[in-house]
């Protein structure tokens, strides 16, 4: 599932030795047509070099030819005009490295495509594209706008001698303007390496195309597919005519020639039959495209290219991954542990009798207070006894609670006297304890520079569920009441308005937080606009209620209460937890809301019931509401599928009043990047939800401190739907459960438990 | 009219947008992101760090305690470390934690790089190749790293080692020469080769200087005792 985590610098291909002959093509019979592109010469030129030793030592000179073992990237394919690995217009076979999330725009001949790409599976990505084409003077719009998916599966993986196999479908959902289905091959080779250390590369690749990628120079033909529709509300997948209708060859070759440059070479098989016969966008005089491409960082590529004989176009490439932080993560250096035998030799150091003076607790109590605080942790309160110190604490610092955990550790270890030997931990939110962690102080002296210290120590340690507080410990005492108040600058984005696809709003945010008592919280945002244009957006005409369509009306007003709500966060038992809030909880709706979760410390389920009493708040966002209220509410059940992917599946009464299910896939990885998407099918039909169908849409989340490589708790993150209707929507209650639960359970702990040691 | 500097202008608008946030819970993303721009803007123009001033016996003479010196290869960045822990435990050999005045650790068991902190991506733990109280790496064979990196997560590092010992190569450190072998550690696992050198004088039982991989992302690092 991982990307194997050392390998040579040079090492990048899984072939060494590379023989290029016919065979390796006879896999596909499509494969021939690459002969009309590819000069043999180029083959054969590349072949003896792809022969040679692996590891070319960069030059006999002083410096040892030998590489340390490394975290360096695969290197990653460049995209095409559709934001997946391939030519110009034309896909290749080639997957992007695990996890690799990527955004592109490419644009030519009127039309611009902005693209995001997920490798979701080493073997399966997903695309999400926006399209712009210039005077499609059809349908009534001077330039057209449109949404699209992709979904690429790899069939086989690159071998010695045969190329990689991939199927895509292009566009797959409705009749979309870019459908069209693909099955491609692509084969790789070593070249000399020109002005840089590393070999080039050379990728031949091959395919045969349906639908738009059948529309030229077709070859056959399986049966017939409906043309493109642009009055049909789209969204559904029609897979009824996936790969149906005439099929056409196409091919293509890439050379990378060095670490920056690269050119490609292209037969397209699209011909565009909307833009240049239907309309007037463009002139096809050609179907070579070529175009040379350089890369300006590790994660930003440009190109430059002439298409189709006439037209001039360009691209832009963004990779980002997940597993290749933009600066490392570096965390101040904890204090080392001190065994007692360092400090506690005389019998009398391991008497427990202090524990008898209340003075005395209440002082290790405030020690502990202050040492916590210099990790930006904060004492709830403390339970303590000869032997054992129960410690209960808010982390405010650190992303990982494994590392949190291990920070009051390491505080405890200083401070507590020699008899405590038993600590525990339990790491608290919104008032709710939500795992506790037992660790013996013997093993934390004994394992701290143990070769390997987080799995001995985590076979040793124990996790379990965190018991209520009891009557015994001693209370934080200047925590609570707590209040807190921030000013902060904030933007509110609205997409794919035709007439302006990406409209903004900026401006900033009053927030003040009052928390009379542990899970009480009373909360509220008032927020001025400085400057925006969402509310020049497009008025609704949906037919079912305007639960979420009205954004343009909201957004009328510069000087907004953005939220006013009361909450508190409980819990009934070990395992389940409860959370109830009334008030404004967001820009659209207040009201009343309440929830209820069960989720065992360890067990990778958690179930879930939510009811919410709402009513629409007026456009203006200050106390009053409008007319429309409705009951929406959930049942849920939470899975970890293990590997960080976790899966929701929700089903209930949704804003507009409509019933339904909701089913979400999100991918998560232990630095705290996360990407995800959903689909919520509701009994409301296709013609009254609209266009799209059903609601639909992704999300992502990228930690800040992958960034700045310094520890942060918050993420940039967006949701992202084609189409925001009123079908299939859900009210904000800010506090669910789950998200703030789950961070410091079982399996969120384990992943990261060799931070415990940080 | 008086003209108001680019960098006072973009400093005061910042102060205005950036806000502020009190009370016991973390800033806001945009908060964060504004503080952090605005220090980014406040730091341009200010002074470069400070050129590596050369070291004198003399100096180091008036020096209290021990110290290090480690300078990182691949930036060199180099820092002072002094020992802030020195102790035992049911492994081979003595364990000395160093610590620098901006929180970075290394620990070092008899003179052998088994773990970094503060740096990135750090060595979390590692076994050395150390017998009894030797200084250095005693024997070759296999060694493991677990470092923390790509997700953040452990990546556990399996090498084969060999030990050669050069022969005599005493090491002069700020106006000492001291009697020392040069034993070289080969490592290889992992897709790669580690070498690490250690210059040891077994008469005082120290190991004076030596070059030693902390992983991927810290690469080498240079070490060598300045005071004991």
């Amino acid at each position: 599932m991982y990307p194997s985590l050392y390998r040579p610098c040079f090492q990048t291909f899984h072939q060494r030795k590379v023989k290029p002959s016919g065979r390796a093509f006879l896999a596909l019979a499509v494969a021939s047509v690459t002969t009309g592109l590819v000069a043999a010469g180029v083959i054969c030129s590349c072949a003896p070099v792809a022969a040679q030793e692996q590891m070319t030592p960069a030059a006999a000179s002083s410096l040892p030819a030998i590489n340390t073992p490394s975290f360096t990237p695969l290197p990653a394919p460049s995209l095409n005009f559709f934001g997946t690995p391939g030519l110009l217009d034309m896909p290749s076979a080639e997957m992007m490295p695990d996890g690799q999330f990527t955004s592109s725009y490419a644009w030519f001949g009127g039309q611009g495509r902005f693209n995001l790409s997920f490798q979701a599976l080493p073997w399966l990505s997903a695309s999400f594209r926006y399209t712009s084409i210039n005077d499609l003077n059809l349908y009534r719009f001077s330039t057209y706008y449109d949404r699209g998916f992709d979904l690429r599966l790899r069939l086989l993986r690159e071998g010695r001698n045969r190329p990689a196999l991939t199927l895509g479908l292009q566009d797959f959902a409705g009749t979309g303007i870019y459908a069209g289905e693909y099955i491609v091959a692509t084969k790789r080779f070593d070249t000399a390496p020109l002005g840089s250390a590393q070999p080039g590369r050379l990728k031949i690749s091959a395919g045969l195309g349906w639908g738009r990628l059948g529309s030229h120079g077709a070859i056959g033909s399986s049966g017939s597919r409906v043309p493109y529709d642009p009055a049909s509300t789209g969204g559904g997948l029609s897979y009824g005519q996936w790969f149906s209708g005439d099929f056409a060859p196409f091919a293509g070759v890439e050379w990378q020639i060095n670490d920056h440059w690269g050119v490609k070479a292209e037969y397209s098989s699209d011909a565009y039959v909307i833009e240049t016969q239907d309309s007037n966008v463009f002139a096809r005089n050609s179907s070579i495209n070529l175009g040379a491409e350089y890369q300006l960082s590790p994660r930003t590529r440009l190109g430059a290219y002439y298409l189709y004989g006439s037209e001039i176009g360009i691209s832009a490439q963004i990779q980002l991954n997940p597993y290749h932080p933009v600066t490392p993560l570096a965390i101040p250096a904890p204090l080392p542990v001190v065994p007692r035998s360092d400090w506690a030799n005389l019998p009398a150091d391991w008497n427990g009798d202090w524990a008898n003076s209340r003075k005395t607790r209440l002082g290790l109590r405030d020690q502990l207070e202050l040492l916590l605080a210099e990790d930006g942790l904060l004492l709830e309160s403390l339970e303590i006894d000869s032997n054992r110190a129960l410690v209960r604490f808010r982390n405010t610092r650190y992303r990982s609670d494994a590392l949190a955990v291990g920070r009051a550790a390491r505080a405890m270890s200083r401070m507590m006297p020699a008899s405590v030997e038993t600590f525990r931990m339990v790491p608290v939110r919104s008032g709710m304890g939500l795992s506790a962690i037992e660790i013996r102080r013997s093993d934390l002296e004994a394992l701290e520079f143990d070769a390997n210290a987080a799995e001995t120590l985590l076979a040793v340690s124990g996790i379990g569920g965190a018991a209520p507080v009891s009557n015994e410990a001693l209370m934080a005492v200047d925590l609570y009441p707590a209040f807190s108040a921030s000013v902060s600058p904030y933007s509110s984005p609205a997409f794919f308005d035709p007439a302006r696809p990406f409209r903004l709003d900026v401006g900033v945010d009053f927030n003040a937080r009052y928390a009379p008592a542990p899970g009480w919280i009373l909360a509220s945002t008032l927020r001025q606009r400085l400057a925006g244009n969402v509310k020049g957006g497009r008025a609704s005409h949906s037919q079912l209620p305007h639960v979420r369509t009205d954004q343009a009306l909201y957004a009328q007003y510069g000087t907004t209460l953005e939220n006013l709500y009361i909450a508190r966060s409980w819990k009934l038992s070990s395992n389940l937890y409860a959370r109830s809030s009334l008030g404004y909880f967001e820009s659209m709706y207040g009201g009343a809301s309440g929830e209820l979760l069960w989720k065992p410390v360890s067990s990778p389920l958690a179930l879930g019931v939510e009811a919410n009493y709402v009513r629409q708040r007026a456009y203006d966002q200050r106390l009053g509401f409008l007319d429309y209220k409705t009951f929406t509410g959930h049942a849920s059940a939470y899975y970890e599928l293990g590997n960080g992917y976790l899966m929701k599946v929700e089903a209930g009464r949704y804003l507009a009043g409509d019933y339904g299910g909701t089913f979400s896939l999100d991918r998560t990885f232990a630095n705290g990047w996360s990407v995800g998407g959903f689909f919520t099918l509701t009994n409301v039909s296709a013609e009254e939800f609209g266009e799209g169908s059903f609601d639909k849409g992704f999300r992502f989340q990228i930690p800040l401190d992958w960034f700045l490589g310094r520890s942060s708790r918050n993420s940039f993150g967006t949701t992202i739907r084609p189409v925001q209707r009123d079908g299939g929507q859900k009210v904000y209650v800010p506090g669910r459960l789950y998200g703030q639960i789950r961070e410091a359970h079982h399996a969120s702990l384990i992943s990261q438990r060799a931070r415990v040691w940080e | 009219m008086r003209f108001v500097p680019v960098k006072s202008a973009a400093l005061l608008c910042l102060a205005l947008l950036s806000g502020c946030s009190q009370g016991p819970e973390g800033p806001s993303l945009q908060l964060e992101m504004f503080q952090l721009v605005s220090q980014r803007i406040a730091s341009i123009g200010s002074t470069t760090p400070p050129e590596r001033q050369p070291l004198t016996r003399a100096g180091l003479d008036t020096v209290e305690g021990a110290y290090i010196e480690v300078t990182l290869e691949n930036t060199d960045i180099f820092a002072y470390l002094s020992q802030q822990l020195v102790r035992r435990d049911t492994n081979a050999g003595q364990i000395v934690v160093w610590r620098s005045e901006d929180n970075i650790t290394l620990a070092l068991r008899s003179g052998v790089l088994i773990a970094t902190r503060g740096l990135g991506d750090d060595l979390l733990s590692a076994s050395a190749q150390v017998v009894g109280t030797r200084p250095g790496p005693a024997r070759g064979g296999g060694r493991t790293f677990q470092i923390r990196g790509l997700d953040n997560k452990q990546q556990t590092l399996r090498m084969a080692c060999a030990l050669q010992d050069l022969g005599a190569d005493p090491v002069e450190i700020v106006g000492i020469l001291y009697p020392t072998r040069h034993l070289k550690e080969r490592c290889e696992g992992g897709g790669g080769v580690v070498q690490n050198d250690y210059w040891i004088d077994y008469r005082s039982g120290r190991v004076w200087q030596s070059r030693q991989w902390g992983g991927p992302t810290i690469g080498y690092l240079r070490i060598r005792q300045l005071t004991i």
